[in-house]
């Protein structure tokens, strides 16, 4: 119901407004999926930082972390999901974004690279499920398959 | 609107709000005296005259309004002299000030939360001015009409016909006002093309005043009137004054003030010389010559359009006369805090830096040298910040004088209030969070503490008057703020009984000590109060008191006796931003308790640990036992340390809960700067949990601080 919604709030907007349907995104790879999210969301990628780890709170929330002075939460996207997390790597790092004066820093697996993505060809996925944390999947001109990250439910912790 | 204007607004809002809290501290001293004294009235005049007129600046017609019809009370008063007033008149005197200035404060609180302000105050208004027409008409004075005495200072003019026939004469004095007691003038002309004439040169009034001069001022609506502009403009203003030397003292002041392109002096003496013997009989009476006035107005207004210039920043009124305060957004306060504090830390981190090993001798001397040099400046800069949010409790305190006095009248009760220790300095977030409670708990002592009726407390031994006192007071780390009544007390027993018929006792009736009945007020749904009366009784009572000074890291306690009364204790920490932590390890994670809630640390010995029937475990503690708490157990934090005899135990206590953490090792001492942990976080409660912040150590790593308080409640209780 909800992507169906989200879906007719971006086609009404691409209706009125052309420019306003290109949007810039970060790609990056959680898994096996490719994932995008609007680079307005984005702060900035870090990584190797030594993160502390807090007592009663879902798996997913790997603890907190001190970026300059600022305390940040991170979350490991992929737990998030609901899959086993994988171990880190060189090219793990935290994408710390700030949705709605939220400031949060996500685990991936690695990050590819910023792409325009037009929000008209972005589709509803058809399934249904549990999770709601994907609001979105587009096909890009090479083929592949990205999915759009939902920032309300990334920023809520309520399931 | 732009930032001028906002600030503008906020000085506005405090200046305003100061003079009010100024005004309700003289009126409740004054009614317990049953008396306005000289200088209070004189005060009060000048209060409402500046509410006026900054008001009237903003374009706040209601405040302006209400301010300007006490200020002409006051201004009768003032003229009659206070003793004047029968003491009925002076009784009544006080509930419409008390009720005024209610007024205001709505009306204040209404341009605060961006409102509009009533515009219909004409009922309050007609109020004041019946209230002032009975004492004028009492006292069978005719020239107070019902305008006030303030329009009529002109009327006493009639026989005066000096100056009309002056103006006539003489170019210099071609407007000058009416004022028969006026010897002297000041006539001055304000520097071209600045924009809002009229204010400005009110502004000038004003700062004259605050030099204790008195005059009078023409044209006399200026503040109020923007039509005036045109008219200072052309003509400048005048200022009258009884006597030369006044003149001469105003002359000097004059030079200090800014906008002022010239001035000049016009004695009277020399005028009526001259005019006198050359039209005795021209316009007769000089009442006639503020209507004089007003036509040139008129006539001068069409001509020039209102010079429509943006209101600008007005130089803050009687600022810098008194006090050497200026007012600091407390957001930049916090941040200044938080600034010092990671000083602090990043100090620190530096002078305690493995690189420094790599120094040579001599070296790594000098450099401490400098090290131990910027240790002492730190510690300085911290406390300077530290004190810039202590303010004194004197604020609250004195609301309560107010409340008791409302409250001693809606109830019928004759009670004191005393307070000690009002210039107790506190944090300002703690101030801020502790009034309503205070409030809460002196309206507790005013409706259940103190006895219905004066006969009750004579029949127990007491005198007639109730009392309440106020005490704040520090310690070494704390404030201690007690409400002490000494009316009925609290009779356990009862407690106990109300305890049952609510059903909020969690054992046997029999098992509560005293000190456990008395805690039983503060649990949430008790109310001792039969009936809910407008000040309390509403079931929300102690319960939130407690919450709200515990929100701020302080603890309530009380005491009771019966037939002699109740003592509430308040211990709040001093501040809350820094804090005294001992920093202890479980695994990986680092733990941070704060050092006031730390007993004592120590290692014990298999066979201390004395088990119950559960298996959980206690330690015997100078004659008490204490259970333990095995916080990687409750955390669920892997550790190689699980045997009690490997790790160390700490005994902590806070408010009356007390019991040991087993940790694995303690690393040592720290001051640490409290951060929140972040929103995302809010919904898992970590609060509740015992986790109430975090902390950023001198290596950039984060320990989490342990509330001692919720972390009983949540491994202790809830079992």
């Amino acid at each position: 119901m909800s992507e169906q919604m989200n879906d007719q709030e971006i086609l009404t907007v691409s209706n009125t407004d052309e420019n306003s349907a290109i949007e810039r995104c970060l790609t990056f790879e959680s898994g096996d999926l490719i994932l995008y999210i609007s680079t307005k969301h984005v702060i900035e990628i870090i990584n190797n930082h030594s993160i502390t780890t807090l007592p009663l709170v879902p798996p997913y929330i790997k603890g907190i972390i001190n970026l300059r002075g600022q305390i940040l939460p991170v979350v490991d996207l992929q737990q998030r999901m609901g899959k086993e997390d994988s171990d880190y790597t060189s090219k793990t790092c935290i994408i710390v974004l700030e949705i709605d004066s939220i400031s949060l820093g996500i685990i991936v697996d690695s990050v590819r690279q910023v792409v325009d993505i037009n929000l008209k060809h972005v589709r509803p996925i058809p399934l249904k499920r549990q999770q709601k944390l994907l609001d979105g999947m587009v096909i890009m001109e090479d083929g592949s398959v990205f999915m759009s990250v939902d920032c309300q439910a990334l920023s809520s912790t309520e399931d | 609107m732009d930032n001028g204007m906002e600030s503008m607004l906020d000085t506005y809002l405090f200046e305003t709000n100061s003079l009010l809290d100024n005004l309700d501290e003289m009126l409740v001293k004054d009614e317990k005296l049953g008396d306005f004294s000289p200088e209070d009235v004189n005060e009060i005049f000048r209060i409402m005259h500046t509410i006026k007129g900054s008001s009237a600046m903003m374009e706040f017609g209601s405040l302006s309004s209400i301010a300007h019809h006490i200020e002409d009370l006051f201004f009768y008063i003032r003229d009659k002299g206070i003793d004047s007033l029968s003491s009925q008149h002076k009784k009544e005197l006080f509930n419409l000030m008390f009720r005024s200035e209610d007024c205001l404060r709505g009306q204040v609180e209404k341009v605060e939360n961006g409102e509009p302000l009533d515009t219909d105050m004409d009922s309050f208004a007609s109020e004041i001015n019946d209230f002032l027409k009975k004492i004028s008409s009492e006292f069978g004075d005719g020239s107070a009409d019902k305008k006030g005495s303030k329009d009529a200072a002109p009327a006493k003019d009639k026989g005066a016909p000096a100056d009309a026939p002056a103006a006539e004469k003489l170019p210099i004095a071609e407007h000058l006002p009416a004022d028969s007691n006026a010897v002297c003038f000041l006539h001055v002309f304000l520097e071209e093309g600045i924009g809002m004439e009229n204010l400005r040169a009110y502004m000038i009034i004003n700062a004259l005043k605050e030099c204790e001069l008195d005059f009078r001022y023409y044209p006399e609506n200026m503040e109020s009137n923007p039509d005036t502009c045109a008219t200072i403009i052309e003509d400048g203003f005048y200022m009258a004054f009884e006597s030369e030397e006044m003149a001469a003292k105003a002359e000097t002041n004059l030079c200090t003030q800014n906008h002022i392109r010239s001035y000049q002096r016009v004695s009277l003496s020399d005028l009526t010389q001259d005019s006198a013997p050359a039209d005795p009989a021209s316009s007769g009476p000089a009442d006639s010559s503020p209507d004089e006035q007003a036509p040139v107005q008129q006539a001068e207004a069409p001509k020039k359009p209102q010079p429509q210039a943006p209101p600008k920043q007005p130089p803050v009124q009687n600022a810098p006369v008194k006090q050497n305060l200026i007012s600091v957004n407390l957001t930049k306060l916090d941040s200044l805090m938080n600034i010092v504090g990671e000083i602090v830390i990043t100090e620190s981190m530096v002078t305690s830096s493995p690189e420094l090993g790599q120094l040579s001798r001599d070296a790594y001397d000098n450099f401490m040298k400098s090290a131990r040099q910027l240790r002492k400046l730190t510690d300085d800069l911290q406390d300077i910040a530290m004190s810039l949010r202590m303010v004194p409790i004197s604020g609250v305190f004195q609301k309560m004088n107010r409340i008791v006095r409302d409250m001693k009248q809606k109830l019928g009760k004759d009670v004191r209030l005393t307070l000690i220790g009002e210039d107790t300095e506190v944090d300002k977030t703690i101030v801020d969070s502790i009034q309503d409670p205070i409030m809460h708990m002196v309206r507790n002592a005013m409706d259940h503490g103190i006895e219905e009726t004066s006969e009750e407390r004579i029949k127990a031994g007491k005198s007639p008057q109730g009392e309440i006192i106020l005490s704040a007071s520090h310690t070494s780390s704390e404030v201690v703020i007690s409400i002490a009544d000494d009316g009925m007390g609290m009779n356990p027993d009862k407690l106990l009984a109300k305890a049952k018929e609510r059903g909020i006792l969690t054992k046997p009736e029999s098992e509560y000590t005293r000190k456990e009945a008395l805690g039983l007020v503060m649990l949430p749904g008790f109310s001792t109060n039969k009936t809910v009366t407008e000040f309390s009784g509403r079931g929300v009572g102690m319960d939130v008191v407690k919450k709200n000074v515990e929100s701020v890291g302080g603890v309530v306690s009380l005491t009771s006796e019966e037939g002699r009364g109740t003592t509430f204790l308040m211990k709040i920490p001093l501040t809350l931003a820094i804090m005294d932590g001992m920093k202890v390890t479980v695994g990986s994670s680092i733990f941070t308790i704060a050092i006031a809630n730390i007993r004592q640390s120590f290692k014990i010995l298999s066979d201390e640990i004395i088990r119950d029937e559960n298996g959980s475990e206690m330690v015997e503690r100078l004659g008490s036992f204490y259970p333990i708490l095995r916080l990687h157990e409750f955390y669920g934090i892997p550790t190689e340390i699980t045997r009690l005899e490997d790790g160390i135990l700490m005994w902590v206590e806070a408010s009356d809960r007390s019991f040991c953490l087993f940790v694995d090792d303690l690393i040592g001492e720290q001051q640490v700067v409290v951060k929140p942990l972040p929103a995302f976080l809010h919904s898992f409660e970590l609060k509740n949990s015992g986790i109430s912040g975090c902390t950023i150590l001198g290596d950039g790593n984060i320990s989490i601080i342990l509330d001692i308080l919720s972390l009983h409640a949540a491994a202790m209780e809830s079992v």
